[in-house]
C-alpha cells in the first residue's frame, strides 16, 4: 500500500498545555482509521488539522508527500464535520443544495455545475438514495438521513481521503449500524482512505482496519482491535 | 395608482424604492442566514456617526457615511473570526461606539450641516437624480456580484469550515460581503433612513423563511416580499399621507404575520426511504 497521509512530531496547543504532542503516523492509502479517545483527548482537534480549518502548533502533515501549506487538491479530500446540521435545524437548504455544494471547488468560483457535475450529482443522489429527498429541507430529515446527506456531499466528487468527526452523533442505533455498513461498503468498493472520529467502539471494531487511541497524551495506533483494549486498559468501556 | 405616478418625484420614489427592495433582501438573505441580522443596526450607528464627523469636518455625508461603514464592517468582520463564540457582543460593543463616536461629532458641531430625521428616518419622496442613480449603480453592483459569487455565498452561509476545506477564499468572500452590507447601509440612508434600512433587509428575509424549503427559494421569495411591502407602502403613505419609510416597513411586519400562518400550513411529505443502496448491498452480504 502507498503511504497516502504523513503526520510527524505533531501537537497542539490551545494555550493551556498540549493536548497531543509528538504524534508520529502514516497512513495507507485505502485504510480506515478509527481515531478514538477520551473526550478532550484531541480527536477533532487532529481532524481539524488534517482538514486544514487549524493550524498545528508542532509538527507537519504532508499528503502523498506535500506538505499539508503547500497542499492545493483540495477536491481529493471530503470533510464531514461534527453535527452540521444540528445548528442549521432551520436553515431553508434542499437536501439536492447540499449535495451540489461538496462539488464547488476553491479555483472555480464563478462557474456553474457543468453536464459531467450534474451527472455526479444525480448519480450520487441515486447512490445515497436521495432522489425522493432532494427537495426536502435538511431540517426535516432525521438525524439519520442528514449524516447520509452530508456524507453524500462529501462523496460526491468521488474524494480519495474521507474524514468524518463523530459522523454518528444525535444518530438512531438502527441508523447508526446502516451509516457504519455505508462507510465500509465506500472503504472497500471505491477505496476510499477513511479517517473517522468515533466514540461508537464496537462498531468502529467492526468497521475500521487500523485505530489511533488519544488518551491525554498517551497515543496508541494499531490494529483497530488491539487499540480498543488500549483504550480499555485507561479506564473506557470496550468488550 | 396612475395619477401618483404621473409625478416625477414619486416616479424616483418608486425606482429607488423597488431597487431597495431587491437588494436589501438580496444581501440581507445571507446576513440573516448567518444569524448576522443586527448587522445593519450595528452599521447603521456607524454610518451615523459618519455622518455626523462628515459635518463635522465639512465632507460629503454620503461619502463619509459610506468610508465609516466600510471601515466598521471589515473591522467587525476581523473580530468576528478573532472572537466567533462572542460574535453577538462584538456587534454590540461596535453598535454602542458608533452611537457614542456620533453624540460627541454632533455636540461639537455648532453649525448644524445635517438633517438628523433625513438621516435617520429617511426621505423617499425627496430623492434626487442623483440619489436614484447611485442607488441604481450600488443595485447593479449587488446583483451582479451575487449571480457571480451565489454557489460559494451559500456554501459559507451554510457550513462555513466545509467551504474552508473546499479550499474556498472564505475570508475574502466574508470581506466582500461585509463591504457591499456596509455600502448598501450607507447610500441607503437618504432613501430610507439607518433606522430602517435594516428592517428592509431582515424583514422580507424573515417572511421567506416562513415559505420557502431551499436557498434559492428564501432569496426569490424574500425579493418578492420585499417589493410587495414597497409597492403597498408607498401606496398608502401617498393617499394617507403617513411616512413612507415607517409605512413600508410596517407593511412587512404585517406579511411577516401572513407568512407565519402561511408557513403552519405546509406540510411534509411522505415517509423517506430510510437506507440506502450501499446499506442493502452490505446487509445482503452479511446474509451471505
Amino acid at each position: 500500500m502507498n503511504e497516502l497521509i504523513k503526520i510527524k512530531d505533531l501537537g497542539f496547543d490551545y494555550g493551556e498545555g498540549w493536548v497531543f504532542h509528538k504524534l508520529n503516523l502514516v497512513i495507507a492509502e485505502g485504510d480506515f482509521v478509527a481515531v478514538i479517545g477520551a473526550n478532550g483527548a484531541g480527536k477533532s482537534t487532529l481532524l481539524k488539522m488534517l482538514a486544514n480549518v487549524i493550524v498545528p502548533t508542532a509538527g507537519s502533515i504532508e499528503y502523498a508527500g506535500v506538505p499539508i501549506s503547500k497542499f492545493t487538491e483540495w477536491e481529493k479530500i471530503g470533510y464531514v464535520p461534527q453535527n452540521p446540521a444540528r445548528q442549521q435545524r432551520n436553515f431553508p437548504i434542499s437536501v439536492r443544495e447540499v449535495v451540489s455544494l461538496g462539488l464547488m471547488r476553491g479555483n472555480r468560483l464563478l462557474q456553474r455545475l457543468n453536464c459531467e457535475e450534474k451527472q455526479l450529482l444525480e448519480e450520487t443522489l441515486e447512490r445515497f438514495k436521495l432522489v425522493e429527498l432532494q427537495h426536502r429541507k435538511i431540517g426535516e430529515l432525521s438525524g439519520g438521513q442528514q449524516q447520509r446527506v452530508f456524507l453524500a456531499r462529501a462523496m460526491v466528487k468521488r474524494p480519495k481521503i474521507l474524514l468524518l468527526d463523530e459522523p454518528a452523533t444525535g444518530v438512531d442505533t438502527s441508523a447508526k449500524v446502516g451509516l457504519y455498513a455505508m462507510l465500509k461498503y465506500i472503504n472497500r468498493e471505491h477505496g476510499t482512505t477513511i479517517i473517522m472520529v468515533s466514540h461508537d467502539l464496537e462498531l468502529a471494531a467492526d468497521t475500521a482496519k487500523n485505530a489511533l487511541c488519544l488518551d491525554h497524551g498517551i497515543c496508541f495506533w494499531g490494529d483497530v482491535h488491539a487499540a480498543l483494549k488500549h483504550h480499555h486498559k485507561h479506564g473506557y468501556f470496550y468488550r | 395608482m396612475l395619477e401618483m405616478l404621473e409625478m416625477e418625484f414619486m416616479q424616483r420614489a418608486w425606482l429607488a424604492g423597488l431597487i431597495m427592495a431587491i437588494i436589501c433582501p438580496l444581501i440581507g438573505s445571507f446576513l440573516v442566514l448567518r444569524r448576522q441580522s443586527l448587522i445593519g443596526d450595528g452599521l447603521g450607528h456607524i454610518a451615523f456617526a459618519g455622518v455626523a464627523g462628515g459635518a463635522l469636518f465639512n465632507y460629503s455625508p454620503v461619502l463619509s457615511a459610506a468610508v465609516a461603514t466600510i471601515i466598521g464592517a471589515l473591522a467587525i468582520e476581523v473580530v468576528r473570526v478573532k472572537l466567533a463564540d462572542a460574535a453577538e457582543m462584538v456587534l454590540a460593543i461596535f453598535f454602542y461606539t458608533g452611537m457614542a463616536l456620533a453624540v460627541i461629532f454632533t455636540s461639537m458641531n455648532k453649525d448644524g450641516g445635517f438633517n438628523l430625521g433625513s438621516v435617520l428616518f429617511g426621505s423617499l419622496m425627496t430623492v434626487s437624480s442623483s440619489d436614484l442613480y447611485i442607488v441604481a449603480f450600488l443595485g447593479l453592483c449587488t446583483i451582479i456580484f451575487v449571480i457571480l459569487f451565489y454557489r460559494p455565498l451559500q456554501y459559507i452561509t451554510f457550513d462555513e469550515v466545509s467551504a474552508k476545506v473546499a479550499g474556498l477564499p472564505v475570508e475574502k468572500l466574508n470581506m466582500l460581503l461585509a463591504i457591499l452590507t456596509a455600502l448598501t447601509i450607507a447610500l441607503s440612508m437618504r432613501i430610507v433612513g439607518l433606522l430602517l434600512v435594516s428592517a428592509m433587509m431582515v424583514i422580507p428575509v424573515a417572511c421567506a423563511l416562513q415559505t420557502a424549503r431551499s436557498f434559492s427559494g428564501t432569496i426569490l421569495q424574500s425579493i418578492c416580499y420585499g417589493v410587495i411591502a414597497v409597492s403597498l407602502g408607498l401606496t398608502l403613505s401617498y393617499y394617507a399621507n403617513l411616512a413612507p419609510g415607517g409605512t413600508i416597513v410596517l407593511m412587512n411586519t404585517c406579511f411577516f404575520g401572513l407568512s407565519l400562518l402561511l408557513g403552519k400550513k405546509k406540510t411534509g411529505q411522505g415517509a423517506p426511504p430510510d437506507k440506502c443502496c450501499c446499506c442493502e448491498e452490505e446487509e445482503a452480504k452479511g446474509e451471505d
